[in-house]
């Protein structure tokens, strides 16, 4: 009996105090004083990112806004080596530079070397990373890292900024840990997709599960960037990489890449802060096993990158929506020949315009930059 | 639901190293010492073999196998750390020929029910249940539960007597204090490792029932 009061007192003394119900940030960009329309917003640049020396292959861009004073309007991260899945693989980096309006000459800025010599365990093989920025302005990052395996031996690692600086030139990690969401042996989950932030600060990482079958999963942070909770999304075994749209504070949607093939983009939805979903009927748009991103300016503005082809990813475009779940095509972003890649959007807002950066034949990436009324 | 703990990074790697040099150590020890050979029979032969390979995965960096089977598996849960532990000591305490008592019925109860709840979460991993049973080892409700559990073996006679009864309350309290392995205290009770290890405990059990 005194053991288990020990035991429950020990528990209750180092557990921290309970979490809030997950309530979703709502997102109010404005341009002089007006709001943004996703109607309104046309392309005002576009190019290639630059790429480290000496490698083949790049792909999975996360992009992160930088808080207005810093020199860089955005921070740009992704993982790049010798080939997908090969062992030189790392996460690079680059930033938008305000002043000369360019992107820096990027560095790799995590090694699975160092960051398993931290952690004490091997990580076989680097992969997508996600980047945010938690409640006290430090960098996060969230990357699959492999165990004993390919990709389905995937696990997430947290890692947070331990640099004093930002600047790209001094910008380094360290591991916080690998994030526990499985029992078996911590397999086979990974991220892809942007944080969803939430109003205390913190945010809510959506992951999925690839061991044979595919489901999604939101774990949430609280504003430190500390695990507060993870909750299945779908029970559907061919729904991932979910990414996150608020139709109000409590009301959220995921919309999810679909493993079948002549697949569609798939759907659930949350009226409760994540607390518990449901699964909603497939969108009307087509999804060659291919992610998708969403990301909303405000209420009822809402954008989502998507190739829309069952065929493949030679083609990616741009949509709008006022729910989450009727889409308008907005343009086309890219298209090439039946062997072209453009795949692995990510969105971010900053300086008054909408950035977008995506995968080129898993080689480079490029970007591109919309304002409203096409005005830069 | 309550918050989850999860471990400080430098308790993390202080277990990897240590819980492993239990699972390593004590197992293989235990292994030999059941091989009926003049050289496994020596203890002084066991002793040697035991802490080498204690020292082998207290190294650090890939000079460890802890550094590979952390890649591999991560860290082992407390329950088995402790089991093997135990079986470890006992080998390099007693002699051949002098197996240890019989287990108390509630152990063996446990080890039935450890059997039942790795299915459970191998099932839960593939999303096969309605809820998403994992989730709930980071809340203080399955801990609780679990220790209520953990404790019913020591209600038999003279069964606090016996180490293997503590085994459970043991690597609980380790996670109530230290939040080991991963701050979930489904992976404090049991791990793949541990379960397939209680597949043998309790077929041996069903066995040997069966036979007398």
């Amino acid at each position: 009996m005194g053991l288990a009061v020990a035991v429950l007192a020990l528990d209750a003394w180092v557990r921290p105090a309970t979490s809030g119900p997950a309530l979703a940030q709502m997102p109010a960009i404005a341009v002089h004083g007006q709001p943004v329309q996703a109607a309104s917003l046309q392309r005002v640049a576009m190019g290639d990112v630059p790429m480290p020396p000496g490698t083949q292959a790049a792909h999975a861009s996360s992009l992160l806004p930088m808080p207005a004073g810093s020199a860089t309007a955005l921070s740009l991260f992704w993982f790049s080596g010798e080939r997908e899945s090969g062992p030189l693989v790392q996460i690079a980096a680059t930033q938008w530079d305000r002043a000369s309006g360019r992107w820096l000459e990027p560095r790799f800025v995590v090694n699975r070397e160092t960051m398993g010599a931290v952690l004490g365990h091997g990580l076989r093989r680097l992969g997508n990373p996600v980047a945010w920025m938690d409640g006290q302005g430090r960098m996060h990052l969230f990357v699959v890292a492999t165990g004993w395996g390919g990709w389905a031996a995937s696990r997430v690692l947290h890692l947070r900024q331990s640099s004093a600086s930002q600047a790209l030139q001094d910008l380094a990690f360290e591991p916080v840990r690998v994030l526990p969401l499985s029992w078996l042996w911590n397999t086979s989950f990974l991220v892809r997709n942007a944080a969803f932030p939430l109003q205390d600060g913190g945010m809510v990482l959506p992951v999925h599960f690839e061991l044979g079958i595919k489901y999604p999963v939101a774990v949430r942070l609280d504003a430190q960037g500390e695990f507060a909770g993870m909750t299945r999304i779908s029970a559907q075994p061919y729904k991932l990489q979910p990414t996150l749209l608020a139709q109000s504070p409590s009301d959220w949607v995921a919309l999810m890449r679909d493993e079948r093939p002549a697949g569609k983009i798939t759907a659930a939805r949350s009226r409760n802060g994540g607390a518990s979903w449901e699964d909603l009927p497939d969108l009307p748009l087509g999804n060659p096993d291919s992610a998708v991103a969403a990301f909303g300016l405000g209420p009822q503005q809402m954008l989502l990158a998507h190739n829309p082809t069952p065929e493949g990813r030679a083609k990616l475009d741009l949509s709008r929506s006022s729910d989450g779940l009727q889409w308008t095509w907005q343009q086309t972003l890219r298209q090439g020949t039946e062997e072209a890649e453009f795949s692995y959007p990510a969105m971010a807002w900053a300086d008054d315009a909408l950035w977008l950066a995506y995968t080129v034949d898993r080689a480079t990436l490029s970007w591109q930059r919309f304002a409203p009324g096409g005005r830069p | 639901m309550s918050a989850p703990a999860l471990p400080a990074l430098g308790v993390m790697q202080l277990w990897l190293h240590v819980g492993w040099a239990l699972v390593v150590a004590g197992g293989v020890t235990a292994v030999l010492a059941r091989l009926t050979t003049r050289f496994t029979a020596r203890v002084a032969v066991l002793r040697a073999v035991a802490a080498a390979l204690a020292v082998w995965t207290m190294l650090p960096g890939p000079y460890s196998s802890a550094y590979w089977l952390g890649l591999a598996f991560q860290a082992p849960s407390g329950v088995l750390a402790l089991v093997c532990g135990l079986l470890g000591w006992r080998a390099l305490r007693t002699t051949k020929g002098q197996a240890p008592a019989g287990e108390p019925a509630g152990v063996l109860g446990l080890a039935c029910v450890g059997v039942l709840g790795g299915w459970v979460l191998l099932m839960d991993a593939f999303a096969q249940w309605p809820w998403a049973v994992y989730g709930w080892g980071f809340g203080r409700a399955a801990l609780a539960a679990l220790t209520v559990m953990a404790l019913l073996p020591l209600l038999h006679k003279d069964a606090y007597r016996r180490a293997t009864a503590w085994l459970m309350p043991g690597a609980l309290l380790l996670f109530a204090a230290l939040r080991l392995p991963t701050g979930n205290v489904w992976d404090a009770v049991l791990d793949p490792w541990l379960w397939v290890f209680l597949h043998g405990v309790v077929l041996r059990a069903a066995y040997r029932r069966w036979r007398h």
